[in-house]
């Protein structure tokens, strides 16, 4: 079984980003700023930009594929900014959602780099190679700087799993709102952007939102409780990459759609499950009365 | 002289373009379904490669038909997702509908010779390339559907606000769903003559430095459009006098403004609020 052997690596990848994203997923969905991945994504990707042109002036052009340590500093510096901004402004004198402040910042972020990395022309080529990635093509480095990060952010998340649960459970109505929040408020999104600018960098800015939303957007429709709803979407998105990778190989196609649509499908099986059951429901409580 | 001629198409495309969208704007910030513009444009990108797929020629009238019959299509059944008690926020939809698309047009490009321009085609417009022709072009889709949604206003307001018309969860879906398929032609229509961020930035970005300050609706959207209408204005100032592209000058400028207004307004004093609010 060669194939196998070939797509373990990939797997190994689609796993750390899905173990770590369902939860992040269900965070994000929660307090509706579902599109804060992509954003933080293209405000790394300005980082690494500005460094780049600050100390690497020359072949630009070439160069992002070599992730240097001061492109990487420096999307780090943009991200804190980026989350710094996001805690302080959800206050109660700013009466628009946060997801529009988000936005704002994504489409600055986006177009920002563009202007600077060649004032437009070949902007294209560079935001398609963002979007799909090339999962298929992992190597252990890359692997094993996904593990490290994953593994931190995954285990202070874990330690610090209340804080960030209460946080969440009172982003929208403030009543039990807990102390220092603000810090965390700013923890829990500089530490997904650490996640997100290792994964975009793996499976491209799509694949990473995908496993983001779907299959957490699953488990909110048919659970309750946060450790089910983690169980459903973990099983949903790994069942998702594997069957994904495996086709993209046989059928040498992408494999970033292909996983996509698989985790569309079977969110659609989910949400007519969950419509089937409400009817049914219904109906029993009908013909009860 | 000569120069003013030449940018007078694309100020006027901006000026029309920037009213349009204040105006939808203000309703899609009410609604908190900020991105789905991107979703929509990239629907109805999915909706030419579709066409393209079935053997129309690109520009053909046959393609545009094909993308905004698909398009009207997903808006249709993303306003009946629309229940009471509202399980995943809409926004998520928007996001679950937006993945979806690009996955499908990544998957479609395989099949298309050339296809992966077609998935990142509107990401960058340019607006100094706007003539009189697609100016006009503009205006006789916009006048009518403007109308649509001035005759409905009332009640388009009162939804976007949550409240459900004539409590029937029917008619009310009736209404986002005017609301959507004006929204979504006047997205497809704009996005290719000035590309996406720029459309996306002049929907969200004036109004929300014009709902930070104002509270009444009338006045959000005419200091949107005025704010809309500046920002372009200085954008094409900017990138002609730095050269660089206009639409990205226009986003960055209007975005930062978006960003300045929020902070100042998080850290003025509180007798300024008192003041602000009484007028």
């Amino acid at each position: 079984m060669l194939s196998i052997e070939f797509i373990l690596l990939p797997f190994v990848g689609c796993l750390l980003i899905v173990l770590i994203n369902v939860y992040f997923g269900l965070h994000v969905i929660k307090r509706e700023i579902i599109f804060i991945d992509i954003a933080l994504a293209s405000i790394a990707a300005l980082g690494s930009a500005v460094g780049m042109i600050l100390f690497e002036s020359t072949h630009v052009e070439h160069s992002h594929e070599a992730h240097g340590f001061l492109p990487y500093i420096f999307s780090l510096g943009f991200i804190s900014l980026a989350s710094f901004s996001f805690t302080l402004l959800r206050h109660k004198r700013i009466p628009i959602p946060l997801e529009a402040i988000i936005g704002i910042a994504y489409a600055v972020a986006t177009t920002l780099t563009v202007i600077i990395l060649d004032k437009g022309a070949g902007g294209d080529v560079h935001v398609h190679d963002m979007l799909i990635g090339t999962i298929l093509w992992i190597s252990g480095h890359q692997l094993t700087r996904l593990a490290i990060v994953v593994i931190i952010v995954g285990v202070f998340h874990i330690i610090y799993r209340k804080k960030f649960l209460s946080l969440t459970e009172s982003f929208h109505d403030r009543k039990n709102i807990i102390k220092k929040h603000k810090l965390w408020d700013f923890l829990f999104y500089f530490s997904f952007g650490l996640v997100v600018v290792e994964a975009v960098n793996i499976a491209g800015i799509l694949t990473v939102f995908a496993f983001l939303i779907l299959p957490a957007s699953l488990s909110v429709i048919l659970t309750g409780n946060w450790m089910t709803k983690l169980i459903v979407g973990w099983v949903a998105g790994i069942t998702a990459s594997f069957a994904g990778l495996l086709f993209s190989l046989k059928l040498d196609v992408p494999s970033a759609p292909v996983i996509i649509t698989l985790l569309g499908i079977i969110l659609l099986l989910g949400y007519l499950m969950y419509k089937l059951s409400a009817y049914k429901k219904q109906a029993k409580e009908i013909s009860g009365s | 002289m000569s120069t003013l001629v030449f940018l007078a198409p694309p100020i006027v495309a901006c000026i029309i373009l920037a009213g349009m969208l204040s105006y939808f704007g203000n309703h899609i910030l009410s609604r908190g379904i900020i991105f789905i513009d991107i979703a929509v444009a990239q629907i109805a990108a999915l909706g030419t490669m579709i066409g393209i797929l079935l053997g129309f020629a690109e520009d053909s009238v046959n393609a545009q038909i094909v993308s905004y019959a698909f398009t009207i299509l997903v808006l249709g059944i993303f306003s009946l997702m629309k229940v009471r008690k509202q399980l995943l926020p809409q926004e998520a939809i928007i996001g679950i509908f937006y993945c979806i698309a690009l996955g499908m047009a990544l998957l479609l490009a395989e099949k298309i010779p050339g296809g992966s321009n077609y998935i990142t085609k509107t990401i960058t417009g340019n607006v100094l390339w706007v003539t009189w022709k697609s100016v006009l072009g503009c205006l006789v889709v916009f006048v009518p559907l403007l109308i649509i949604n001035l005759l409905f206003e009332k009640t388009l307001k009162r939804v976007t606000h949550g409240e459900i018309a004539g409590n029937s969860m029917g008619r009310t879906r009736l209404y986002d769903l005017i609301f959507y398929i004006t929204f979504g032609i006047v997205i497809v229509k704009s996005v290719p003559v000035m590309g996406i961020f720029l459309v996306f930035m002049l929907l969200i970005g004036p109004a929300s430095i014009s709902r930070i300050f104002v509270r009444s609706w009338k006045a959000r959207i005419i200091w949107s459009w005025i704010i809309g209408s500046l920002g372009s204005l200085a954008g094409i100032y900017v990138s002609y006098s730095m050269n660089i592209s206009n639409g990205p000058a226009i986003v960055s400028l209007i975005g930062i403004a978006a960003y300045i207004a929020a902070f100042a307004k998080l850290y003025m004093k509180r007798g300024d609020e008192k003041i602000i609010t009484t007028n």
